[in-house]
């Protein structure tokens, strides 16, 4: 009976707040911790594993039944000295600029999409979400054979280009939606008071839209950081990103070196895992828009 | 503000908008059609020294291709079963957040970490899983005496490894849009249900399901479109191997372009596959427009 009644006390309880406190200290009920004993051994395990093999020594890399030990970082450590440091510096570098140049473009052109009306505006709203449609593999070859004809394979401005351009349909459709929720009175007060237009736009519309700008940023960074096939098709040596790096290991049967391997994991894990922790709202919203746009 | 009224504003709105128009045109559509030129020509890297017209050549060849048609349904097969699998957990994962558990945001930010890692750490992961000297599958298996083989170099668990780890990948997204949709009900549905003396089987089965069906198509086809192209994880974890027994379209193109060089002929594919996929998607649409539409709103 305790479990029936439950749900109803607390979707009760929330509307009035005085008694939220006698609802936290309630004990949940047990499908709830089963529940979440499921979704954090589904989840967690695999990269555990993942960080554990990162830190495990090498004489016992291959000992699979062991599973305590002291953790070395002498790998680390290696990382930074060796010549893996430079595709993580590289994936660092070009999703950071490409992220850049993206927000920069696509939140100007947001501005347009949401402040100004005009005959053809939902056909250009189209063509720019469009390229979401088709896969990216449509464009492999063509980004291929120009970034040669440029001389910029291998190359970090290559790469910052074309990362530049990716997530601008994604960027413009978040930044579209916070641009919403500026309150038009303000760009209407300026410009009685006789502001130029892109007065307006830099110094009364976009700081509004601070929140929609660091979600679109992280965003396209994160698309940057995790791609693969151009950096692969692009980048062999010096420009190498870290997702490329990390396939190069795989070479036939042959032993893999699993700890860098999994350091390399791990390292490249680590901005996201700080972005969901920080800015875990802005991803879900992203993501769920990312997904549903296309 | 309307263009009429505007007068020299109209310049500078131009050149707020034009930079990202042409950069999305360059990068993304320009491409894209030239894919489809490419496909009429002969363009083999290596030998050629530039694309040559050879009218529909490798249009026909495309439909005497046995080893497209087998990574054909290779995709489809991975396509199916990962989608299926991560709609029955994601719907089992979207409930149980729907219940308002204790610290549920915390623990959907966690949940979502297997989706926004990239891609080929997610395949390095299932790689180390599945290794047989430092995995802890095949330690699993040799500790119950199960006989030993190699999990990623036998050709069906090689595949069933990629539903897996694509499982493992992608069954948060589900889970997230079906949260959303889940959350979306009102409340006094499941009061009045709770009062009617439905059970929690009940509620889900008769109240919450049939609300969510449309989110549970949109979901569905999007995973069933992305899977179907996947390539990141055959490269990490399988390299298409053994044989070519987990060797999905994408990777077959970029077998064709960038190991064989031939570029022309492996344009022709993607633009095949760019029809197919268009036809699948409009057949979606008309059959679900309706669901969508109530999904949306």
């Amino acid at each position: 009976m305790r479990t029936v009644a439950g749900p109803i006390e607390t979707r009760h309880d929330r509307r009035d707040g005085a008694s939220v406190a006698v609802r936290g200290r309630r004990r949940p009920p047990w499908s709830q911790i089963v529940g979440t004993a499921l979704i954090l051994g589904w989840t967690l395990p695999p990269f555990l594993y993942l960080v554990v093999l990162s830190v495990k020594p090498e004489r016992l890399i291959a000992v699979r039944s062991a599973l305590l030990f002291w953790p070395t970082f002498e790998r680390y450590r290696e990382l930074v000295i060796t010549n893996l440091g430079l595709p993580i510096w590289n994936s660092l570098l070009t999703s950071i600029t490409g992220a850049l140049i993206t927000v920069a473009l696509a939140s100007l052109a947001a501005v347009t999409f949401s402040y100004l009306d005009f005959r053809g505006k939902a056909a250009l709203f189209l063509i720019m979400l469009l390229p979401r449609m088709f896969p990216p593999v449509t464009t492999l070859i063509p980004i291929h054979l120009a970034m040669k004809t440029f001389g910029l394979i291998d190359t970090r401005t290559g790469l910052i280009l074309l990362f530049g351009a990716f997530q601008i349909p994604l960027a413009i459709w978040v930044m579209r939606t916070a641009l919403a929720e500026v309150p038009r009175e303000l760009a209407e007060s300026a410009a009685l008071d006789g502001a130029s237009l892109p007065v307006i736009v830099a110094r009364v519309v976009l700081p509004m839209a601070g929140p929609g700008l660091l979600a679109a940023f992280i965003l396209a960074f994160i698309f940057n950081w995790n791609e693969f096939l151009f950096p692969l098709i692009l980048t062999s040596f010096h420009a190498k990103t870290g997702s490329v790096a990390i396939t190069s290991f795989s070479g036939g049967y042959k032993q893999l070196p699993w700890g860098p391997l999994a350091v390399l994991g791990v390292v490249m894990t680590m901005p996201v895992i700080l972005f969901i922790l920080a800015f875990r709202a802005a991803l879900v919203r992203g993501f769920t828009a990312g997904a549903l746009k296309g | 503000m309307r263009w009429a009224t505007l007068g020299r504003g109209r310049l500078y709105f131009l050149l707020l908008t034009l930079p990202a128009v042409l950069y999305v045109m360059a990068w993304r559509i320009a491409p894209a059609l030239y894919t489809i030129w490419l496909s009429f020509t002969q363009y083999n890297i290596i030998y050629d020294p530039g694309p040559q017209w050879n009218h529909l050549e490798n249009y026909r060849r495309l439909l005497h291709d046995s080893g497209l048609v087998q990574a054909l349904r290779l995709s489809a097969i991975f396509a199916l079963a990962a989608t299926a699998i991560e709609l029955v957990i994601g719907v089992g994962a979207a409930a149980f957040f729907d219940s308002d558990p204790p610290g549920r945001n915390l623990l959907l930010g966690l949940f979502l970490l297997p989706m926004v890692m990239a891609p080929v750490v997610v395949g390095t992961v299932w790689s180390a899983l599945f290794d047989p000297t430092v995995g802890p599958v095949m330690y699993l298996f040799e500790v119950l005496k199960a006989p030993e083989f190699q999990w990623l170099a036998s050709p069906l668990t090689a595949f069933l490894g990629l539903i897996v780890a694509d499982a493992w990948e992608w069954t948060p997204l589900a889970a997230l849009l079906l949260f959303a949709a889940m959350q979306a009900i009102p409340r006094e549905q499941h009061e009045a249900a709770r009062v009617d003396g439905a059970s929690s089987f009940q509620l889900f089965w008769r109240v919450i399901l049939p609300q969510i069906t449309g989110m549970l198509v949109v979901a569905g086809g999007l995973r069933l479109m992305d899977a179907f192209l996947e390539l990141d994880k055959v490269f990490v974890m399988t390299g298409g191997g053994p044989g070519t027994s987990t060797q999905l379209v994408s990777y077959y193109v970029y077998k064709q372009a960038f190991q064989a060089y031939e570029l022309g002929y492996a344009s022709t594919v993607i633009t095949g596959l760019l029809a197919l996929l268009t036809v699948m998607f409009a057949f979606y649409l008309r059959r679900y427009s309706r669901m969508l539409r109530s999904a949306a709103s």
